[in-house]
């Protein structure tokens, strides 16, 4: 069975970014695995963990700098990875174009990608990979497992669950929930440098981006630098709670 | 010439750095009240990779060069500093010893469970009546037949209490002076070797240190790492090679120092406005951030000179007092911005400033390194 995870690289949550000539301007920030992306490689070791016979194949479309989150995902266990090198940004329905490609020309069962991407807010790009390749689509999901060439599986939603089973080829779209992705350690980073880094281009796929971005803006938000004086718990406490409920309204 | 580390190292000093905010800092409180490093967090450091980070590949650790074990050590410098301490007494003096001069058996032996964390390491030289003058020790290892019989007492051993080997050196022929000290692997399971007190210390909780008692001790005549008699040199060099990890840790105290430096001045406000703003307060913060720099450039410089196959002696030891005096001058600092916060228990510089005094005197005093900086100079 092959797997195909596919890698988003977002700025850290921390990170610091600036907007020059209407673009978001990542020099200088942090930038990691979208949080998504990493539940979906964490369930590829899982799975194979889990017995299923598994070659995991990480995937990126973009810049240069995605390889760094590629080099997270082998160094978490991929076995190896494909990176599509690009400046150019491409909306969701572009980019399942070369998602679903990927998928052909591999061989793959099964596409893991994150259900909400946290750079482009959509939740199509696994809907869009799964029209094209005309496989079942499960969505957020909350649990997985892999037995006999079929899926089992569970969606949470606010009112309860769901459980689902599917056949194999399929894309699944993976939640917070689903996972708890482990830390790459020192000695499998030092073993993902010999494992395989594959270098495609954009052209390779015959794709040009559907969507033009113009512009972008950060909402600023100064912070207010309250500090409550501590010496007198009670007293401190008290105010907290006054703030929490007539301030920042939070609690009732 | 080429500042960037290779993209493994990058990523792998990220996941240090990672580990010392996200993991250790937030039991900064539990080893200060119980003076250990938990169990747990010592596992978590294994897990890592972090106890291999001196032994070969081939022997279960990373297998790096220097420039890459000292952007580690950078990145390990923002963690607690006990912890840090723990994990550099067995990483650099406590491996490189075996790792430099040991046999392929010692090495098959011992590193496999060093690089896992279950045999933790340190190096034994100091004595009660040997410290800067190093060459003057008394511990005596006697060969008789295949044993050395060891007896003496060293204190102040890092990682003691919780070492399961030490390199130990001791005096082999007594007659031949400095010429006549050879380096030992003891395991301390080894009858006759005892851990005596525990050290209670100013600062780095955490890191435990103590006596060691041999009383005839018979360690395998195996055990002798290095050549007959030629161990204080050997020893030299073991802490030649320490001494460029040790400016690369304090390099990483003051970037994390700056940080929090930063963070405090943009928040507290006093006269209606961020202390930040006070020029005062600036250039405080830019002297700080001139010694990360100056201390950065010079262990990149002095690791890359190992790298080359270079020998460093005062190169190594320039890197080691520049970098811990810096450091000694930005703890004052970050208190000073932090004010009354940088007295208080509660906030982690009154902790930084204790634990970063160590640096000035072990694995060679700022007045040793002086004295091997001078001599390069004048011989
Ligand atoms: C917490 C801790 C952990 C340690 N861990 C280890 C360890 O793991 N293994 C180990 O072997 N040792 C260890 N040491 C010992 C450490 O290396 C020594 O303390 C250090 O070398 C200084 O020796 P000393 O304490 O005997 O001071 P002394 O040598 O007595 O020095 C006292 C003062 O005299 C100065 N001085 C001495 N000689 C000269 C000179 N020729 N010229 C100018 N000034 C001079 C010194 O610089 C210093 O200011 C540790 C020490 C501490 C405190």
């Amino acid at each position: 069975m092959k797997i195909l995870t596919l890698i988003r690289q977002v700025p850290d949550a921390e990170a610091r970014v600036r907007v020059t000539n209407g673009a978001v301007d990542l020099e200088g920030a942090t930038l990691v695995m979208d949080g998504m992306d990493e539940y979906g490689v964490e369930q590829a070791l899982r799975l194979r963990e889990g017995g299923a016979d598994a070659e995991i194949v990480a995937l990126a479309v973009g810049p240069r700098r995605n390889e760094d989150a590629l080099r997270t995902a082998l160094a978490m266990g991929a076995d190896r990875a494909v990176h599509v090198e690009t400046d150019a940004v491409l909306d969701p329905i572009s980019l399942s174009k070369v998602v679903a490609r990927i998928a052909q020309t591999e061989g793959i069962d099964l596409v893991l990608v994150g259900g909400q991407q946290a750079d482009w807010d959509s939740q199509a790009l696994g809907a869009a990979t799964a029209e094209r390749l005309g496989w079942p689509q499960l969505t957020w999901t909350n649990g997985l497992q892999v037995q006999d060439g079929a899926l089992t599986g569970r969606h949470d939603v606010d009112e309860g669950n769901e459980t689902f089973t599917a056949t194999l080829p399929a894309v699944v779209t993976t939640q917070q929930g689903l996972n708890e992705p482990r830390y790459p350690t020192l000695p499998n980073i030092m073993k993902a440098k010999k494992k395989e880094l594959r270098k495609d281009t954009l052209d390779q796929y015959g794709v040009t981006p559907l969507v033009r971005v113009v512009g972008a803006e950060i909402q600023a938000r100064a912070r207010m630098n309250r500090v409550i004086d501590g010496k007198d718990p009670q007293a401190a406490a008290a105010q907290l709670l006054e703030l929490l409920r007539n301030e920042a309204k939070v609690i009732a | 010439m080429d500042f960037n580390l290779p993209p493994e190292v990058e990523q792998m000093r990220r996941a240090v750095l990672d580990f010392a905010h996200d993991v250790v800092e937030p039991r900064a409180h539990e080893i200060e009240a119980t003076n250990r490093v938990p169990d747990d967090l010592t596992r978590a450091a294994a897990d890592l990779g972090l106890f291999g980070l001196s032994i070969p590949e081939e022997y279960g650790g990373l297998g790096l060069d220097m420039v890459s074990k000292c952007a580690l050590y950078e990145a390990l410098g923002h963690a607690h500093m006990g912890f840090g301490g723990v994990i550099s007494a067995h990483a650099s003096i406590g491996t490189t010893g075996l790792v430099t001069l040991g046999t392929e058996e010692q090495k098959r032996r011992f590193l496999p469970r060093m690089a896992t964390g279950e045999t933790i390491a340190g190096f034994a030289i100091t004595e009660p009546t040997s410290g800067s003058d190093a060459a003057n020790i008394r511990t005596r290892a006697e060969r008789r037949g295949d044993v050395f019989v060891l007896s003496g007492t060293k204190h102040y051993i890092s990682n003691a209490p919780v070492a399961g080997l030490l390199t130990v050196i001791a005096v082999t022929d007594p007659t031949q002076g400095a010429r006549g000290m050879s380096a030992l692997l003891v395991e301390m399971d080894t009858p006759g070797v005892r851990v005596g007190r525990i050290d209670e210390k100013m600062g780095q909780r955490g890191a435990l240190s103590a006596e060691v008692i041999f009383e005839d001790a018979e360690i395998p005549a195996a055990n002798l790492l290095g050549p007959l008699h030629g161990g204080y040199r050997e020893a030299l060099k073991i802490l030649t090679n320490g001494r460029v990890g040790i400016a690369a840790r304090a390099t990483g105290s003051m970037a994390h120092l700056v940080e929090l430096g930063v963070a405090h001045a943009r928040t507290r406000e006093q006269f209606g406005r961020p202390i930040a703003d006070f020029q005062a307060v600036q250039f405080m913060l830019a002297e700080m951030q001139v010694d990360v720099v100056t201390s950065r450039a010079t262990w990149q410089y002095v690791a890359w000179l190992v790298d080359q196959g270079r020998s460093v002696g005062m190169e190594a030891s320039a890197a080691k007092l520049h970098a811990t005096e810096a450091l000694s001058r930005v703890a004052d600092k970050a208190v000073q911005i932090a004010g009354g916060m940088g007295y208080m228990k509660d906030y982690p510089v009154e902790r930084w400033y204790r634990d970063q005094r160590l640096l000035r005197i072990y694995e060679g005093t700022s007045e040793i390194q002086k004295v091997i900086i001078a001599r390069s100079l004048l011989q």
